[in-house]
Formats: structure tokens, C-alpha cells, sequence
């Protein structure tokens, strides 16, 4: 448990060190403290990745040695340890890229990403409805002070970020009023055997989850989603779109598998899979007719996220361990596919001097590396073997496929395939247009190239560990 | 002194507290200026609050955790409003600059 603490306190501290050296540190001096702290708390997850194992158990700690009932415990479960494992990497990946890259980024950019990283490690250990309100306050303010980081035009976005995102806490945080009102606790584990099926009960889950719904930008509550993160510098964009949104998700599944009764999960699991079914559709259509490259990658997240959630609803209706598996697996995935696919788009737009999709002709000539990561990358959200994200949909699919009657299921999986490789290959269609080559305005930047490649090769890689990963996550269970 | 029964000043604040969010949700969705939408959000916070308290004096010694919670919480809408209005101040001027017309 120590260890999953040094992962939390070693970003925090150093984001506070950031900020009250400010201008005093040098640019690089201020990228390296980042870079290095990160490295550190990805060590110190990585130990209490061990640890839990070894422990064969989930850990918890009552902060400040108050008895339980009184104290604000935190809970590491394998699940928990595995997500600030895989929040560490994407943050050392992105501030690798931020730091080594030549587009550069604006120096408040690592205490905030160092703040970030403390809030979603903290969103992770939380066992306390209330705690999670904090994390979830603490991760919307960092990712909207990110979004200003790009500079005057993106003010507006950011604060109609900072307005929803605060409207979205204030629907959880009434919920959490009402739960507490009819049970008189907050600790997720007391709460879950407590709940009732009773009218209170309903409203409350019905606010947070519209809270968390509008926060993770599932459909149909994504529409501030593309301009935020298309808005927001290239590294940010990364951060927001492989990370953040994956937060309100874990609360909802916290919600919903553990607090909610189980008559009551049963009830909203087809709701949820057939927003997801929607959202994998209705997002990839609104990729593929995206204009700008940027943008179409936003609505790429608008339409993964609807995996995750078809998963979350047939998990809560099935109550099927596997789809615990496929959830996971579809947000690690994600991750790292949409970090590269992030970075590879801010890169040819940069070297290419053009913001459209139609700027890309030519590319495999003028930036070959970029638009490898960005295809690679591509192929995991489609679901090409053996990536991450064939993976996920692998473990998805298969319950679905052995049964007739979960057929509909499986068209709509399909069906979303069917869609991101429509929008995945017009991109790559379009750059490989060498008839009529729109040239770079500048030398494309080699190692930032690279770096945008890196994860999208670790999304492949997750393949080679996959039954590692799905050992750990069936054995963990909550 | 003539006062309502304690349960029933409860269930009346109660209801002003849900009726209070839901206004102000209604405003959050039809209002298009920056700085109304945000008093709106925080008159959804105020909602929200007083449902809080009045879930507190239910019992004849106010529950101490909840008037906690309340606390920090409008210790975080206070920061965040300050947080939003910067923004949004920086945004107007920002679009009276580039000659844009405002909103």
C-alpha cells in the first residue's frame, strides 16, 4: 500500500515543487524533475503491482488511523495498481514527447501534467464516494487549465469545458447528498451491502450517472468533447483524450458493479450497451466526415469510449467476469492508440502547415514515420491482430459469438468496426495520394516522429503480454 | 414564537433545494452568455448545498460530516468560479482583439 502511495504523493510534490519554483527553474530543469518523478512513480506502481499480487488480496488503508466508518479509506486492488501502472507510462510516454519533441510545449505544462497525474492516482486508489468527488473536481480543473495552455483561441472551449465539467460534478455531487441522506455512509464497501432498490436510491444513481455520463463524454453527453481536446496542444490532447475521460468512467463502473443493487444494474446494463452501441456509430460517422485532423481523432475517442461502455452495460447485465476483462482492456488499449494517434496528427500538422484531412496527400512520402504511427495506431482501434485493441474486442466478442440470442450484440461490435476502418482509411487512403503531394512547409521533425510512434508500438506489444493481462484482471475482480 | 415543525421546515427546504438545481439547470441549458451560464452553475452548487444542510438537521444534533462536506465543497466552487471567470474575461478579450464579434 506504501508503494501505491509513492506513486500518488511522488507527482503531487513534484507538481507542488514545479509551482513554487516557477520561473526560477530553467525550462529543462522543469521538463527533467517531471520526466524523472514520473519514471519514479511508474516504479513505484510497478512494485505495487507486485505486491498486490503477492498479496493475492485488495489492500486498504483508513487515512489518518480513524476507525472505519470514520476515515477516508483507500482500497489498492490488482485493477487499481494496473491503472496507475498504465497512467504512469502514458504520462512519461507524453512528457517524453512534450519534452524531446521539436514543437516544444509551454512550460506550466508539467506542473499541471504532474498534477494530473496525482489526481487520477488518487481517482484510482479512492474507496470513498466523496473522495471521488474530489479527485473528480481536482482532474476536470487540471484538464481545463491544459486546455488554456494553447493559448488565447482556445479560452473559449476551455471555459465552456470548465462550466459543463462543473455542472457535470454538481449532478454527482447531489447524488452522493442523497445516498448519504438514506444510508448515512460514504466508504464504498460499507455502502454496497446496504443498498436497496427503493425510490431515493434510483434518483441518486440517476444523478451521478448523468454527472459522470456528461464527464466522460459518452454519448449521448459528448458533444463538448471534440472541441475541447481538438483545441487543446497536441501533448494535452493526448492526456485528455487517453486518460481523462477514463476517470468518471472508472467511478461509474464503481458506482454501478459494487454501490448499486444488483436488480438495479440489471435494469440500466442494456441502456448503457445500446448508448455504446450508438456511440460507436454515431461518433466514427461523425469521424469520417470530420474535416480537420484533429477533430476526426476527437470523434474517434467519442466512438471507442463506446466499447467500454458497451462492455460496462453487458457486464452489469450478464454480470459476466469476462466483460470486466474486455472493459480494462479496451481503456488500456485506447490509451495508448489514441496517445499516438494524438501525437502523430499534431506532427504532420506541424510539419505539413495544414489543419485538414485534406493536407495529408502524400504523406507516407513527406512524413513516413508520422503516418506509420498514425496507421498503426489506427489498426489497434480497429481491431487488427494481434494489437491491444483486437485484444479487447477478442474478449468482448466471444461470449457474444457463442451464444444466437447475443447475436445483435456482436452486429453492433461489428458494425463499429465496420465504422473506425472506414475513418481510419480514408486517412490512410488520402496519404497515399503521391499523384498530387502536398509538400511539408518544414523539415519533419525525426525524433518527434519516433516518440509519436512509441505507443502505438507498445499497443501492439500489449498482445505479447495479453495473457498476463488477463490473468491479472480476472483475478483481481474488484 | 409561532415555527413550523422541524420535519416539516426539512422536507420545505428540501424541496426548495431540488427546485433551486433544477432552475438553474434549466438557465445552464437555454442561457448563452459565458457569465450567466456560470451563475447559473453556481446556483445549481447553492441547490445542491442547502439540500445538504437540510439533510444534516434531521436529527437534533446536526450531523457534523455532512456540514464537512458542504464545506469543502463550496471551498472547490469557489476556487473553480474564480478559475471560470478569468477565463472567460480572457476569452472576451481576446475575441475583442481579433475583431471577432462577441457572443
Amino acid at each position: 500500500m506504501n508503494l501505491a502511495l509513492l506513486s500518488l504523493a511522488i507527482p503531487l510534490f513534484s507538481g507542488l515543487l514545479l509551482l513554487l519554483g516557477g520561473r526560477a527553474l530553467r525550462t529543462r530543469t522543469t521538463g527533467f524533475i517531471a520526466i524523472a518523478s514520473t519514471l519514479a512513480s511508474l516504479i513505484a506502481a510497478w512494485l505495487a503491482l507486485q505486491e498486490v499480487a503477492a498479496a493475492g488480496t485488495t489492500l486498504l488503508l483508513n487515512l489518518g488511523g480513524w476507525e472505519t466508518g470514520l476515515a477516508i479509506r483507500l482500497r489498492l486492488s490488482s485493477l487499481s495498481a494496473l491503472l496507475l501502472l498504465f497512467t504512469a507510462l502514458m504520462h512519461l510516454l507524453i512528457g517524453l514527447y512534450a519534452g524531446l519533441s521539436r514543437a516544444g510545449i509551454n512550460r506550466d505544462f508539467w506542473a499541471l501534467s504532474c498534477f494530473l497525474h496525482g489526481s487520477l492516482a488518487a481517482l484510482w486508489l479512492s474507496a470513498d464516494l466523496f473522495n471521488l468527488y474530489i479527485t473528480l473536481e481536482l482532474l476536470g480543473l487540471t484538464a481545463v487549465a491544459m486546455v488554456a495552455l494553447s493559448g488565447s483561441k482556445a479560452y473559449r472551449p476551455a471555459a465552456n469545458y470548465l462550466i459543463l465539467s462543473l455542472a457535470a460534478s454538481l449532478f454527482y455531487l447531489l447524488g452522493v447528498a442523497l445516498l448519504y441522506g438514506r444510508y448515512g455512509e460514504l466508504d464504498v464497501l460499507l455502502l454496497a451491502p446496504r443498498t436497496e432498490a427503493d425510490v431515493i436510491t434510483r434518483l441518486a444513481l440517476l444523478l451521478m450517472t448523468t454527472g459522470l455520463m456528461l464527464k466522460a463524454a459518452l454519448w449521448p453527453l459528448h458533444l463538448w468533447l471534440p472541441p475541447a481536446h481538438a483545441s487543446a496542444p497536441t501533448a494535452v490532447s493526448a492526456l485528455l483524450s487517453g486518460l481523462v475521460v477514463k476517470g468518471p468512467l472508472f467511478i461509474l463502473w464503481v458506482l454501478w458493479s459494487e454501490v448499486a443493487p444488483p436488480t438495479l444494474a440489471q435494469q440500466i446494463g442494456p441502456v448503457l450497451a445500446i448508448a455504446g452501441m450508438i456511440a460507436l456509430t454515431a461518433g466514427g460517422l461523425s469521424a469520417m466526415r470530420s474535416p480537420h485532423i484533429k477533430t476526426l481523432v476527437a470523434y474517434s475517442t467519442v466512438a471507442q469510449l463506446g466499447y467500454a461502455l458497451m462492455a460496462l452495460g453487458l457486464l452489469l447485465t450478464w454480470q459476466l467476469p469476462q466483460m470486466h476483462i474486455a472493459l480494462w482492456l479496451f481503456v488500456i488499449a485506447h490509451g495508448l492508440a489514441k496517445a499516438s494517434l494524438f501525437l502523430a496528427a499534431g506532427e504532420m500538422q506541424a510539419s505539413l502547415g495544414t489543419r485538414r484531412v485534406d493536407g495529408l496527400r502524400g504523406a507516407t512520402q513527406t512524413v513516413p514515420v508520422a503516418m506509420f504511427a498514425f496507421a498503426v495506431a489506427g489498426g489497434s482501434l480497429i481491431g487488427l491482430p494481434p494489437s491491444g485493441g483486437f485484444l479487447a474486442k477478442w474478449v468482448l466478442l466471444e461470449p457474444l459469438l457463442s451464444q444466437p440470442q447475443n447475436w445483435p450484440w456482436a452486429i453492433g461490435v461489428l458494425l463499429g468496426t465496420l465504422v473506425s476502418a472506414a475513418y481510419i482509411f480514408r486517412v490512410v487512403a488520402l496519404s497515399f495520394d503521391r499523384a498530387r503531394i502536398n509538400p511539408p512547409d518544414i523539415n519533419p521533425d525525426r525524433v518527434g516522429h519516433w516518440l509519436a510512434l512509441l505507443p502505438a508500438l507498445m499497443v501492439w506489444g500489449m498482445a505479447l503480454s495479453g495473457e498476463w493481462l488477463i490473468q491479472l484482471l480476472a483475478g483481481g475482480g474488484v | 414564537m409561532n415555527t413550523l415543525p422541524l420535519v416539516t421546515a426539512i422536507e420545505l427546504y428540501l424541496t426548495l433545494g431540488i427546485a433551486v438545481f433544477l432552475l438553474s439547470l434549466h438557465g445552464l441549458m437555454t442561457l448563452h452568455d459565458p457569465i450567466r451560464r456560470l451563475i447559473a452553475v453556481n446556483l445549481m452548487g447553492a441547490g445542491t448545498f442547502l439540500v445538504m444542510v437540510s439533510l444534516a438537521r434531521r436529527s437534533e444534533v446536526p450531523d457534523p460530516v455532512l456540514h464537512a462536506l458542504v464545506v469543502t465543497g463550496l471551498v472547490v466552487a469557489i476556487s473553480a468560479t474564480a478559475f471560470a471567470l478569468r477565463l472567460i474575461i480572457a476569452a472576451t478579450k481576446a475575441d475583442r482583439r481579433g475583431g471577432k464579434p462577441e457572443p
